[in-house]
């Protein structure tokens, strides 16, 4: 019956034991998330009211980046967004830190293993971030200049533009990710190259008018047009 | 070169790149109307060049008049002439800086600056230039050329109304090219701190002009009778001179704020010389290509034109876009507000300045195209005329700056 007893109570009890030696590291990671969640909390609100002061919104405006969230449709002021990115950022470094509390071989490895890949995550979000801005000021330069010249297919060149850009950049921000580094080298190969034929194709076959056009308007200008100033 | 003349009362400069071929006839001109109408003033004609390779600094040096075929008496003082390679940024803004800081360094009483390419000089512009400063204690002496009814359409629809509306002084030329400014005006430019911008590459023109009357110098005008000068190049194009003058034009608003959303109305400026009538070339004009740009930035600038100028003056355009090419008109409200409009844009930095104004560029030849439809069967002080109800329209939507600048 003892035996019996003890078959029951030895595992409850090495469980139990288990538990004395883990419970600290638990109630410390509880600890080190729930400090996490209030520290980022104070930052982002400490930060938001010092870029506010500073007139930092205004400066964006100027800066043309609030046009840019606008376009990526996000219409919250460009000091609460970093506010809230920065809220974000902390929280998850301190649940990484929090985890890492639990001494748990497998959790110190992913954790350890996502500290070595955060540069790369960064260094991902800023070719998107640059690159969406590049692509967009590009795209838009070729529509101007398109317009103004007076070809008639400016919009899809400037959004072939754009989607070439585009293109261009995730490649550029799934290798940094190294996610499947061959198969995005491959497939972005395929998809601008068949990109830039199509194109060719297409402006070749669609614009000879143009060119058409374009050519004898250059002849005409020969002759004494107004002076704008 | 050196002129060995450590005074001089007067001094005219002439900036150049590249102008062998008319400089002489320009330097001709200006040493004719020095000893004509000064000769009784030490002057000194200098040449800032932005370094030439076609020789223009040696025509500068070799061309010569003999005076005694043309005037029966001498000159007290013979015009010295030097040309010199300014430095700083390269363009005409840096070659007047040059001009100006040798009539500072001469003590100069007076200034005239006349472009290198003009075929149409005589020696009278010398006289009407610097006779205000030098007579009637005029600080800068705009131009007043007789134009062509379709040229000039940067000039009529937007630096000239808007200067105007802004400081409430009526220059019709504020871009003219040809100034004659004082000793003290020279002074007060180049304590300006914009020598390393814009100004010093293009701009110069409207900026002398803003900046004189902002700053309550005396200004008048003076009639010049036709400017004709070589073909500009013909890689400048529209898109870019937009750009150059309407960005000059803007930046100095945000400089001026404060100065213009004091001036309610306009008064004209003195003018100075005898207006006569006179021939002007031929101007052909592509209506309808101007019109299909127009048509284009309808369609495909859409939401940039929105962004900038509102969904209800977008409609209008949209509206317009539809009329037939004869019938196509471009309301005066309509075309302020959206200068102001762009105006506010810029401001704000709604878009990079490039962009920002190169978006212009369809706007502005459907205006134009409106003005040559409207004017075509018109007499040249008709035309005027119609210039003169736009500039009253910029006046009255003035408000509208004012209360969306913030």
């Amino acid at each position: 019956m003892e035996e019996f007893v003890s078959l029951i109570l030895d595992p409850i009890a090495e469980v139990f034991a288990r538990f004395k030696l883990f419970f600290p590291n638990f109630l410390a990671m509880l600890v080190i998330i729930g400090l996490g969640f209030l520290l980022a909390w104070a930052v982002k609100a400490g930060l938001v009211k010092v870029l506010t002061a500073v007139k930092f919104d205004a400066w964006c405006d100027r800066a043309g980046f609030t046009n840019l969230m606008r376009k990526g449709d996000l219409w919250a002021k460009p000091s609460e967004v970093t506010g809230v990115v920065l809220y974000w950022f902390l929280v998850i470094i301190f649940i990484m830190v929090g985890l890492n509390a639990l001494n748990i071989p497998v959790i110190d490895n992913l954790v350890s293993e996502f500290f070595l890949y955060l540069p790369r995550i960064f260094s991902a979000l800023l070719i998107l971030l640059v690159g969406y801005m590049v692509a967009g000021f590009f795209s838009r330069a070729v529509l101007i200049a398109a317009v103004n010249s007076g070809y008639p297919f400016a919009k899809v060149l400037a959004e072939a533009v754009r989607l070439l850009l585009i293109v261009l950049i995730l490649a550029m921000a799934l290798e940094q990710l190294n996610v499947a580094p061959s198969i995005v080298v491959a497939a972005f190969s395929i998809i601008f190259g068949g990109i830039v034929v199509a194109l060719a194709i297409s402006f070749g076959v669609g614009g000879i008018e143009s060119a058409k056009r374009m050519i004898e308007k250059k002849d005409k200008e020969k002759e004494r047009d107004i002076e704008h100033i | 070169m050196t002129t060995g003349l450590e005074h001089a009362d007067i001094v005219v400069g002439i900036p150049s790149y590249n102008n062998a071929a008319t400089i002489g006839h320009v330097v001709r001109a200006v040493d004719a109307g020095l000893h004509k109408y000064f000769p009784d003033k030490k002057a000194v004609i200098v040449n800032s060049d932005g370094g030439s390779k076609d020789g223009t600094p040696d025509v500068v040096k070799n061309t010569s008049h003999d005076h005694a075929t043309i005037f029966l008496a001498h000159k007290v003082f013979p015009v010295h002439k030097m040309s010199i390679p300014y430095t700083g940024l390269p363009g005409k803004g840096s070659a007047i800086r040059a001009i100006m800081e040798t009539a500072v360094d001469m003590g100069a009483t007076a200034c005239a600056v006349v472009d290198s390419d003009l075929r149409s000089i005589t020696p009278e512009w010398i006289e009407l230039l610097l006779s205000p400063v030098i007579k009637n204690d005029f600080d800068f002496v705009a131009p007043l050329y007789e134009r062509h009814k379709f040229d000039g359409t940067i000039t009529n629809s937007i630096v000239y109304p808007m200067t105007r509306a802004l400081y409430g002084k009526s220059i019709r030329q504020p871009i003219g090219g040809e100034f004659g400014f004082s000793g003290k005006l020279a002074e007060f430019y180049l304590k300006q701190d914009v020598w390393q911008t814009d100004v010093a590459r293009f701009g110069i023109d409207i900026w002398m002009t803003t900046e004189a009357v902002a700053n309550n110098f005396k200004v008048c005008q003076a009639y010049l009778g036709a400017k004709i000068h070589d073909p500009k190049d013909p890689g400048s194009d529209l898109s870019s001179m937009l750009v150059q003058v309407v960005g000059s034009l803007f930046g100095l608003t945000e400089k001026h704020a404060h100065h213009w959303k004091l001036v309610n109305s306009s008064v004209e400026v003195p003018t100075f010389g005898f207006r006569y009538y006179v021939g002007l070339e031929h101007v052909k004009v592509n209506v309808a290509r101007m019109l299909g740009i127009y048509r284009e930035g309808v369609k495909d600038l859409a939401d940039i034109w929105v962004e900038i100028i509102g969904q209800g003056d977008y409609g209008q355009l949209k509206e317009m876009a539809a009329m037939p090419d004869d019938a196509f008109r471009f309301p005066l409200p309509l075309w302020t507000s959206i200068i102001y409009d762009y105006c506010i844009a810029h401001h704000k930095r709604k878009l990079p300045e490039g962009q920002l104004i190169k978006t212009l560029t369809p706007l502005y030849l459907g205006k134009t195209a409106s003005f040559v439809l409207e004017v075509i069967d018109m007499e040249q002080a008709e035309a005027e005329a119609e210039i003169e109800k736009l500039c009253l329209e910029y006046e009255k939507g003035k408000k509208h700056l004012a209360d969306n600048w913030s």
